[in-house]
């Protein structure tokens, strides 16, 4: 983040200036440091590609009707305009949709870690009959999508009858073909000789996973977990296929309805709906970015 | 070895809930935390009916449709409607689908109106023509114009309600400034379009003419060049006769000389509404739906006008009726409803005036409040008056994937430029194929 933020301040002249520091000079430091330049100027650049939307969504959450229907654009609203909030979230059962939200995500992280890492556990210390097969079969879960399966899935769920519960937002995701994927990697990584030792303490395989595994694996553990929660978090086709009730429905819902189905959306309420969406998202990578980066460190993902 | 089996069994477990993401979906899983099931509207009190309603309003538009129905509850004390959001109207399409497979569909439902034949076509819609007896209402008290979605093999199977037309809107003080007078047929619509072009150092910063990417507006031209878009057999195309060709090529000539701006496909819509109301387009066909937002916003004398004409003034229509669904346990109550919706002036009657979507009773066009409407805003009487030129030529259970077929064909004459003839007749080809399955 530090790094990032130099790099913006120095994009402006700084590119040129260095170029031309190359050419009076050449000496090994100088071009050390154009190199740091140019790579600071570059992350600048990425850097704006990915905040821009942000800043743009923020920016038309404040706005008036009015200034969301200019062009050129309205960048910076006359004046903050934080009714839209208001407005937003009165305008459905949004502490509903907000508390769906919320069980479903943390239910699915809890359900998933509970399957995954003994799974993975399982994939990384073990040589078993077929266990490449089933390795295999795991790696297939990974590239069926949503689409594929959700009429069956809405069909055996409706047939249970929990179409009016939040179950059928939960349950077909009590497992993670990529959280087992990644958690595998990690754990083959932990040497032998460490489970090897509490083996010879005779301690349980519960107590290893519990005292070694997890506890060593924690960055990736966290990264499944965050992804997960984003994905879900963010879901709209699956809730959207799966619940025909309000009562039941999650926030991605409740900000599609803000959309006008023909005719000018109000874009100003909408993105006001959708920095509620994302602010939970935000606080939670802020905490959790760390950790991130050292289990793709790790895993070799990188 | 207790290890090992341990460990199958652990792999095992996992990878079979996970290839079947979900089918598994393991009812046991009882140790589960267990989310809160609130039950939404099934706790109704004893002898009262519930009737669920499904639509596709978003936005204020779904806020008006609430209103009306919160209207009907409030004076119906054996009725319950609950009427719920079930995303766009194609996401509702496929929520109906699988819901009627699986025995959870709504009582009645929105449907866009080229829709209606797939599923009266399956069977599943309710002929609403008994009801109607009963209630002293037939199809002769909603305009013509909208009830080509609604009768199939000689069943009413659904009924108009927030119906909506594509109309030129126009920004007169435009067209005032150059003298130009509102265009009635595709040669005045050329010259003033071509007028209105502002051009600085070759770079166009003002053009004449706009309409979303979408099947409406090239269908509106075939059909106002003479053409149908399906044949009356329903084997193929309706426009041979060069009427395809004459529309495609009438736009690409416009938008050769700037005076045609095409926007891109992702939100169409919205970006020739901006632009239309920051006076960068002087003329743009869109949906009826759009007046009362345009109106709000443009700082200019906005007024409307029917599509301009070539051979004929015609006219596709669109938006959505209300249907009923056969396996409705509560038909009686749900067509309490929809008569009320269709006759009470608190029902479809104040929707209408809310939204700005068409009248869709005679008796509602008759209506004083309309009246005063349309005395008030003379657009959206334009809007209603250039029904009579409506025709529906797209109507079969082929559409929904002719319909992407013709997309495809839209994006290569108006973005890749390729020559229009072999096009038309690739689109031909394919909605052929589909049309004989």
């Amino acid at each position: 983040m530090q790094l990032q933020k130099e790099g913006k301040k120095q994009s402006g002249g700084g590119p040129e200036l260095s170029i031309d520091s190359v050419t009076r000079t050449g000496s090994k430091p100088k071009i050390a440091s154009v190199r740091k330049t140019w790579s600071m100027f570059w992350k600048a650049v990425v850097l704006m590609g990915f905040i821009f939307p942000f800043l743009w969504m923020i920016s038309t959450s404040l706005q008036t009707f009015e200034e969301t229907m200019k062009f050129p654009p309205t960048w910076i609203p006359a004046s903050l305009q934080w009714s839209n909030f208001v407005e937003a979230m009165s305008s459905g059962p949004f502490l509903t949709y907000f508390k769906n939200s919320v069980i479903v995500t943390t239910s699915i992280i809890l359900i998933q870690l509970a399957v995954m890492i003994p799974a993975a556990y399982a994939f990384a210390q073990y040589k078993f009959f077929g266990n490449k097969i089933l390795f295999g079969m795991v790696l297939l879960a990974f590239m069926i999508p949503g689409q594929v399966t959700f009429i069956p899935v809405y069909l055996m769920l409706a047939d249970a009858g929990m179409i009016k519960s939040l179950w059928p937002q939960i349950l077909p995701f009590m497992s993670n073909a990529f959280g087992i994927f990644l958690l595998r990697q990690y754990f083959m990584q932990i040497p032998q000789e460490i489970v090897e030792s509490a083996r010879l303490d005779n301690a349980s395989e519960f107590k290893i996973i519990w005292k070694i595994m997890i506890p060593m694996s924690m960055p990736a553990i966290s990264t499944v977990a965050l992804f997960s929660f984003v994905s879900h978090w963010n879901d709209y086709f699956w809730p959207l296929v799966m619940t025909d009730s309000e009562a039941v429905r999650p926030l991605t819902m409740g900000i599609a309805m803000l959309r006008e189905t023909e005719g000018i959306s109000n874009w100003h309420i909408i993105m006001a709906g959708n920095v509620v969406l994302v602010v939970p998202i935000l606080i939670v990578y802020l905490f959790a970015s760390r950790q991130i980066v050292k289990a793709f460190v790790y895993s070799g993902i990188k | 070895m207790n290890k090992k089996l341990s460990a199958i069994v652990l792999a095992a477990t996992t990878v079979i809930s996970g290839v079947l993401a979900g089918c598994s979906g393991t009812q046991s899983e009882s140790s589960a935390p267990t989310p809160s099931t609130t039950q939404p509207s099934a706790s109704t009190p004893a002898g009262k009916t519930t009737v669920q309603f499904w639509h596709s309003l978003g936005g204020k538009n779904g806020e008006y449709i609430s209103a009306m129905i919160k209207r009907f509850n409030d004076t119906h004390d054996n009725i319950e409607v609950v009427g719920t959001f079930q995303g766009s109207y194609d996401e509702t399409v496929t929520k109906l689908q699988q819901s009627i497979a699986a025995k959870t569909a709504p009582d009645i439902t929105m449907l866009e109106r080229a829709y209606v034949q797939m599923f009266a076509e399956a069977e599943v819609l309710e002929d609403l023509t008994p009801f109607m007896a009963k209630t002293n209402t037939s199809k002769d008290d909603f305009p013509e114009g909208l009830m080509g979605h609604s009768v199939f093999n000689d069943k009413i199977v659904s009924l108009p309600l927030n119906r909506s037309t594509p109309i030129m809107h126009i920004n007169k003080t435009m067209l005032d400034e150059k003298g130009l007078a509102i265009p009635t047929t595709w040669e005045e619509l050329k010259k003033v379009s071509e007028a209105l072009v502002v051009k600085e150092n070759g770079e166009v910063k003002r053009y004449g003419l706009s309409m979303p990417y979408d099947t409406w507006y090239p269908i509106a031209m075939i059909s106002q060049a003479g053409g149908k878009f399906f044949n009356d057999d329903a084997t193929s195309i309706g426009f041979e006769k060069g009427e395809g060709v004459k529309a495609f090529q009438y736009l690409k000539d416009l938008q050769s000389t700037g005076a045609l701006y095409y926007p891109p496909a992702q939100d169409s819509g919205n970006i020739v509404n901006q632009m239309f109301t920051s006076e960068k387009i002087g003329i743009m066909f869109q949906s009826t739906g759009v007046m009362g937002s345009v109106k709000s916003n443009a700082k200019f004398d906005y007024v409307t006008a029917f599509l301009p004409k070539d051979v004929a003034f015609a006219t596709p229509t669109g938006g959505a009726n209300i249907a009923m669904l056969t396996d409705s346990t509560n038909k009686d109550a749900a067509w309490e409803f929809i008569n009320w919706v269709n006759t009470d002036p608190q029902g479809g009657q104040q929707f209408i005036l809310d939204s700005g979507y068409l009248p869709f009773t005679k008796k509602m066009v008759e209506s004083e409040p309309i009246k005063e409407l349309w005395a008030k805003d003379p657009n959206r009487k334009v809007a209603y008056d250039q029904l009579q030129y409506a025709v529906d030529t797209n109507k079969d259970v082929a559409w929904p994937q002719i319909m992407q077929e013709f997309f495809k064909a839209i994006q290569a004459i108006m973005y890749d430029n390729k020559p229009i003839e072999p096009a038309l007749d690739t689109f031909k080809k394919e909605a052929e194929r589909l049309l004989s399955e």
